[in-house]
């Protein structure tokens, strides 16, 4: 278990562990496109699931400002009431 | 129906026509029974009603007596939910049922099956017209309709077949279903035997194969897949079969490999059938799809099949004759002189006709259309997975993703996920990346509208 912003980080280094994403030197500052972690919109996707089945809400659907970089995923989590 | 019963009863009386948990009836007295049953619906002036029977022998009467009385039967399926029953009857206007169960019925009027045969057959005024047969079906938007047939017109797929009582079919379908109606149908019509146990799961399948010299089976492509994959948990020699007949679902090629792996001796047959438009086409080959040469041409203007915009159409021999509630035929399949859009999405490669999912479950992911079976039927070849179903997700990044539910050979708490996840990703490998599974879950067994199945057509 653990806290939702821990949940959040273990889910992101499942889905980059899956998609074969390199995660060397990868801080809250990486950016998830272009020359950050790269990611298009099917690996953002599927991230965006993966988040939801674990947190049951997730950053990319939430309809607000969509996330740029790793550490605003978990600031999505630190702002969102806990499931 | 009632015409192939006598039929076979003039051929060999004494002959075994069905066998059930309940016992074995011959020819001679599923025809003595049915005259019974037909002038006791004559007697009370049944023109039309409700059948919730599991025994299939007990159906066979049923279903015969009604054609010989031109009063038309409808079955429910036999575990059907009390409420359901009655909800479903008030909604096809059924007053009687002929039931054994003591849960049913409401303000319907029930008889018991004995009561049928109880009484001496002496006044039968034969139906000189219409045999008419109500066959229910889920449809693919799930709310159930009825179909409207006529055992004349659906005899008419069993026309010319010669007898063979030698052979011994498997019933793995419910007698309610389409598919079903076709199986006691060819039965009967070579005079052959009808195994039926109950319940109708693959392992009751696999135990009438392994105990009751059956020869021929006809089932869906997931039923099958159970019934092997029983047989070699249970290590288990499997008999020679003479046929083998898929319908219902497309045949995957792995599946079509193993069956003809597993059964050597036997033809492989796909049915492409429906409870609408009835059986339209066999393909006896055993490679998935349907030859180029079963379509309809100007140098084959008689065929019934023909690819349009991406779609199978059909023209039915033995269809319909309309929905319950509705009277006449659809005037749209008149103006297309008989041809009918199928949903069935196929793509013409090479020589064959390959099917690549129902039209209503196409996924769009970011604008590019996903057909489910292609991806479906990788997955499902891989050896540690049982079954997949995949269909779309909503995502508001690219409007759906491909999502996959997996029912792991090895059992959900033995299987090893994060390997099978692997396993499928080199599997679409081959498929454009919109096709890959963005959302895999593992489970014990598909809940689809309370069945555990796959359903890709119609029953």
């Amino acid at each position: 278990m653990g806290t939702d912003q821990s949940r959040a980080r273990a889910v992101i280094s499942q889905f980059l562990q899956r998609t074969n994403k390199s995660v060397d030197g990868m801080t809250d500052d990486t950016g998830l496109w272009g020359d950050g972690l790269g990611l298009d919109s099917l690996e953002a996707a599927e991230l965006s699931a993966m988040l939801e089945d674990e947190l049951g809400s997730d950053p990319f659907s939430a309809g607000g400002e969509m996330p740029e970089r790793v550490g605003d995923i978990f600031a999505f989590y630190e702002a969102a009431p806990s499931e | 129906m009632i015409r192939l019963i006598e039929g076979a009863a003039a051929a060999s009386p004494s002959h075994t026509a069905v066998v059930t948990p309940e016992g074995s009836t011959s020819y001679g007295e599923l025809l003595h029974d049915a005259r019974r049953v037909a002038a006791a619906l004559q007697g009370r002036n049944i023109t039309r009603f409700a059948i919730v029977e599991p025994d299939a022998a007990w159906v066979i009467r049923l279903l015969a007596g009604a054609a010989l009385a031109g009063a038309e039967p409808c079955q429910y399926q036999a575990d059907i939910e009390a409420l359901e029953f009655e909800e479903q009857a008030r909604a096809l206007g059924h007053s009687v049922v002929v039931t054994r169960r003591p849960d049913l019925g409401g303000p319907l009027e029930i008889i018991r099956p004995q009561e049928l045969t109880g009484q001496a057959s002496h006044q039968i005024v034969q139906s000189a017209g219409a045999q008419p047969l109500m066959i229910r079906t889920t449809g693919t938007t799930g709310l159930p309709k009825a179909a409207r047939h006529d055992w004349q017109f659906l005899a008419r797929t069993v026309a010319g077949i010669r007898p063979m009582p030698n052979q011994r079919w498997l019933l793995a379908y419910g007698p309610h279903q389409f598919a079903g109606i076709q199986v006691l149908l060819h039965v009967i019509a070579c005079q052959a035997t009808l195994l039926a146990p109950f319940p109708r799961q693959p392992r009751d399948g696999l135990e009438a194969l392994l105990t009751d010299r059956v020869t021929c089976v006809s089932a869906t492509p997931t039923y099958w897949r159970f019934l092997l994959a029983e047989a070699r948990s249970r290590k288990v020699k499997l008999p020679r079969l003479q046929q083998v007949t898929l319908g219902g679902e497309a045949s995957p090629a792995d599946l079509l490999e193993e069956l003809k792996t597993s059964f050597p001796d036997a033809r492989v047959s796909q049915v492409y059938a429906s409870t609408e438009f009835g059986s339209v086409s066999s393909v006896k080959d055993g490679l998935p799809g349907i030859g180029v040469d079963a379509l309809f041409s100007e140098s084959n203007p008689t065929l019934n099949l023909r690819v349009k915009d991406g779609e199978l159409w059909v023209r039915a021999v033995a269809g319909m004759i309309g929905y319950a509630g509705e009277s006449g035929a659809d005037p749209s399949i008149a103006a297309a002189e008989g041809w009918q859009a199928t949903g069935d999405l196929v793509e013409i490669v090479g020589e064959r006709v390959l099917f690549r999912g129902r039209k209503s479950e196409v996924i769009n992911v970011g604008g590019v259309k996903v057909h489910p079976l292609p991806v479906e039927d990788r997955i499902t070849s891989l050896e540690s997975v049982a079954l997949a179903r995949v269909f779309g997700r909503a995502n508001p990044l690219t409007g759906a993703i491909v999502a996959v539910e997996i029912i792991p050979m090895s059992g959900l708490a033995e299987a090893d996920v994060e390997s099978i996840r692997l396993e499928i990703k080199s599997a679409v490998a081959d498929l454009p990346r919109a096709w890959h599974p963005r959302s895999v879950t593992f489970v014990d067994a598909f809940e689809t509208r309370g069945e555990k199945t796959v359903r890709r057509m119609e029953e």
